[in-house]
Order: structure tokens, then sequence, then C-alpha cells
């Protein structure tokens, strides 16, 4: 499986670069990695939101959160959350958050 | 401009959405739309649609791979050029239709579909076999128990005389899906063409943790046999699943939801025939196909068994059923029992449907007909 190397952390990634130990080697390094990719020129507070948010709820329940179930924890529309990230909830925050990368028919 | 891959939003284009259909409409059915009167299939391939304003359209109807390389779009587009102003559409069913608006263009379109060797078979129209509805198989995707494209193509070089004719009592579909996801039609087809699993899945207890949301892995089992488990990896202590092996009916839904848990088995894997299943509603209402034949091996490249088994069906719908009856209105009508006889297929337990509403599916009456099967039992 591919390492991958930014500002001295490495991290084991899958093909679609998303960690393959899920939340076991996530830090800040990866935050900037995954923005540098996707395309996201500021990290705000917004984003950190975002983020903690899917992280707490991957914690306590052990699947990513339903979208509808984001917008209400985070207060931010669907519309706002693709402007946060661009891939979107699936391909941007969670693979930044360090979540497993989205499974079924996607 | 180029697409910049440091600043992915500049000058982005999004939900345009797909062209409007009427850009593409050729000249004489953007005249007469909403105005056709009459339609008749003047051979197999060859339909010719009557307007009010006394205009016609001929269409020719050709086979397709449905899986088809950018050579093989441009001539189509060559085709269309030289006979149809640049014209063509595909059908539900992925064949293709090239359209003139006079009699005297159909001949010399249809010798130069003939002059291209085997690429453009014309047919598909009226009581026959037309294309196969399917799947993606080994060429794309990652859950299939079958091929897709090499099973289609065996049974269409069978059924290949039924393509070209319209001989059959009616239509008779066939749809592929090379898992039980069932992508397209195989649930509502004459004839469908099934790939299933017949071994649980591998649980990969060191992968797990990092891919999989066990919740949905065990939420993804319509029988409830995934359930939460802990396994030892590198001496550490982790959260997984086990699957009860008794319960387990193959269906690979949780593979779908969890990469961790693989299912695929080059002796395992194979395809079940069901049949009888139906989308519209003439005569009668809509049914779903029913599985007649819950297993034959992928032996490729040729898929031989499962070859047979479709040939064997049809002929036999085709000997036994009344005009206009598709082959679930003729099984129906004669019993399934004797549908099972005069096909010459065993019947196992395996069609005996056992999941929740099971009930309704078995036989509540006396009234049956003793055949061959029955005959075997009483003996």
């Amino acid at each position: 499986m591919p390492t991958l190397e930014h500002n001295g952390s490495s991290f084991q990634v899958d093909e679609d670069g998303f960690l393959l130990t899920g939340m076991e080697e996530f830090n800040e390094d990866w935050i900037e990695y995954v923005s540098s990719v996707e395309g996201i020129e500021e990290l705000t507070d917004e984003h950190r939101k975002v983020i903690d948010s899917l992280q707490e709820y991957y914690k306590k329940n052990g699947i990513a959160p339903m979208v509808r179930i984001l917008s209400k924890t985070t207060g931010f529309p669907l519309k706002r959350i693709y402007e946060l990230f661009p891939s979107g909830p699936g391909k941007g925050a969670c693979k930044m958050a360090g979540l497993p990368k989205p499974t079924g028919c996607v | 401009m180029g697409y910049n891959p440091d600043k992915p939003m500049d000058g982005r284009l999004s939900d345009l959405g797909p062209p409007h259909y009427e850009q593409f409409f050729p000249q004489v059915i953007r005249e007469n739309k909403g105005k056709w009167l009459w339609h008749e299939i003047l051979q197999a391939g060859v339909l010719m649609h009557k307007s009010e304003t006394g205009a016609e359209v001929y269409t020719v109807r050709v086979g397709s791979a449905r899986l088809i390389s950018i050579e093989h779009v441009r001539e189509l587009c060559d085709i269309a050029d030289a006979h149809c102003d640049g014209h063509l559409r595909f059908t539900t069913r992925n064949n293709v239709e090239f359209m003139v608006d006079a009699k005297e263009k159909v001949q010399p379109l249809l010798d130069d579909l003939a002059s291209r060797g085997n690429k453009f078979p014309v047919g598909g129209t009226g009581a026959g076999v037309t294309n196969i509805v399917h799947t993606q198989g080994w060429a794309h995707c990652h859950t299939p128990a079958t091929d897709a494209s090499g099973v289609v193509k065996a049974v269409m070089d069978e059924l290949f005389e039924y393509f070209t004719s319209q001989v059959l009592p009616a239509q008779c579909r066939i749809a592929l899906a090379c898992c039980l996801n069932m992508c397209g039609a195989v649930h509502a087809s004459d004839i469908a063409i099934l790939g299933v699993h017949r071994k649980p899945p591998m649980i990969d207890h060191t992968r797990i943790s990092g891919v999989c949301e066990l919740p949905l892995a065990i939420s993804s089992c319509p029988l409830g046999a995934v359930k939460p488990a802990k396994a030892v990896v590198n001496g550490k202590e982790i959260k997984t699943v086990k699957v009860n092996v008794e319960r387990c009916m193959f269906c690979g839904n949780c593979y779908t939801m969890c990469p961790a848990m693989p299912l695929a088995d080059p002796d395992g894997d194979g395809i079940a025939i069901l049949v009888g299943g139906k989308v519209s509603n003439s005569r009668q209402a809509p049914k779903f196909s029913k599985l007649v034949i819950p297993f034959l091996p992928n032996n490729t490249p040729r898929w031989p068994e499962v070859v047979n088994a479709i040939k064997g069906i049809l002929e036999a719908y085709a000997a036994g059923a009344n005009k206009y009856e598709r082959l679930g209105e003729w099984a129906e009508r004669i019993g399934w029992e004797k549908f099972f006889e005069v096909c010459e297929i065993p019947f196992t337990d395996k069609s005996i449907d056992d999941y929740r509403l099971a009930y309704d599916s078995w036989r509540t009456t006396t009234q049956f007909k003793y055949t061959s099967h029955t005959a075997s039992y009483t003996k």
C-alpha cells in the first residue's frame, strides 16, 4: 500500500487518498495535505467545525453521519458544505477528517 | 481556458444538465413531433411511422455490444452522415436506430450496414429476442459473481437468429446482472441471467478498522447474520464483525458496504436463471421474474451450460405459448409445474421461497397437475 509524505509526517493511503488506518494517523499535517489537494485555499473555523463534527460523530457511532445530520449539527446547509469542501462532504470532508472511504453504490 | 489544478473552482461550469433532446432531432422528427398516426414493421429491424402530414420516417434498428469503442461510435457517425443527415439514436436496450425520411433511402442504408461485416446486425423488432440489457461484470465492477459482456456475447451468438427474425409468440426480453444488486432489468425480464455467490464472506480483521464503518456492514445484512465481534490483531484487541454462516445467503451486501469482507470465489460463484418477468401492462399486470435454475457454473469464455439452458427455455416457450403470450403469462397459464416439465428443468428446493413473505408463494390449493416431477417423488 502506498505511503505519502507531507511536512515530515507519513501516511498510509489508498488509491483515492483516504487514510487506510483511519483516525489513528490523523494529524494537522494531514489536514494541510488534504486541503492542498482538494482545492481549499484557506482553512477556516468553519472547516474545523465540519471536521470536528464528523470525528465526534464517528467516534461515538462508528459511522459517518448522514448528510442531513451533518447539516443539522454544524448548522451549515449542504450548499455551504460544498463551498467549504468543493469535492463534497464524502470525498472532501470525510477524507480530511480521516474517516473511512464512503462505500456502497457511490 | 484549460483546467487549472491550483484553482479548481476558477471558471467552473456546473449544473448545466444534458443538452435539450430537440437539438438532435432529424428534420422529419422535428416537423412531425406529436402528429404520428400509425406505424408498421416492414421487416425485422425496419419500422415505418406515418404522420398526419403524410410524412413517413423509416427506422433501421441495429444491434450493439453496449460496451463500444470511440472508433465504433465514429463508424456509427459515418453511417449517420452518409444516410441520415448526421442523426441517430440509441434505444432503451442499447440498440442503435438510423432514421431516413423516404423509402428509397432504406435499401442503400441496409446495404451499407451489411457491407460492414457483422458489426451492425439489423433486427431487434417485434416478436423476437432483442438486445440483452446487461451490466459491468469483470470489465469494471468489484462485486460481480459473473461476467456481463462475455455471457451476453455467448448467449446472443446462440440466439442470433431470433434477433434478425420475428418468429416468437411475443417479444422475449433477456437481461443479465452480474450480482443480485440487479442493476438493470433482471427482476422483470422474460429470461434473466443473474450472478450468484455460494460462499460466505471472508473477514480481513487487519484492514477492517480502517476501511469499514462496522454498523453499516451489520445493518446491510438482510438476514441479521453479521454481528459485532472482537478480534486480536498484532496483540491489540479491535472491534470487528463475525458472520453466522448458517444464516448467510451470500448476497454480498456486506462487501458492498465494507471492503474488508470479500466473498467472490471462482468455484462458488456462478449464474442463476430466472424467468417470467415483464414490465408492460398489456393483457396482464407487470410481473417479477422467478428463480428456476439456482446455479450454473462460470465456464469461461462461452458459458455453454448457461447458453444451453436459455436456448432450451426459449425453444420450449416458442413451441408452447399462444400468440401475444409473454413467457411469464405462458408459464402461469400452463402452471409452473408444467413449465418445469416441458423445459426439462429439475425442480430444486432453491426455487421454494423462504424469505419473510414466502408463504404467499406456496400452493394453497388442491389444483395442480401431475408431472414427471411428481411421478419421481411418488415412486
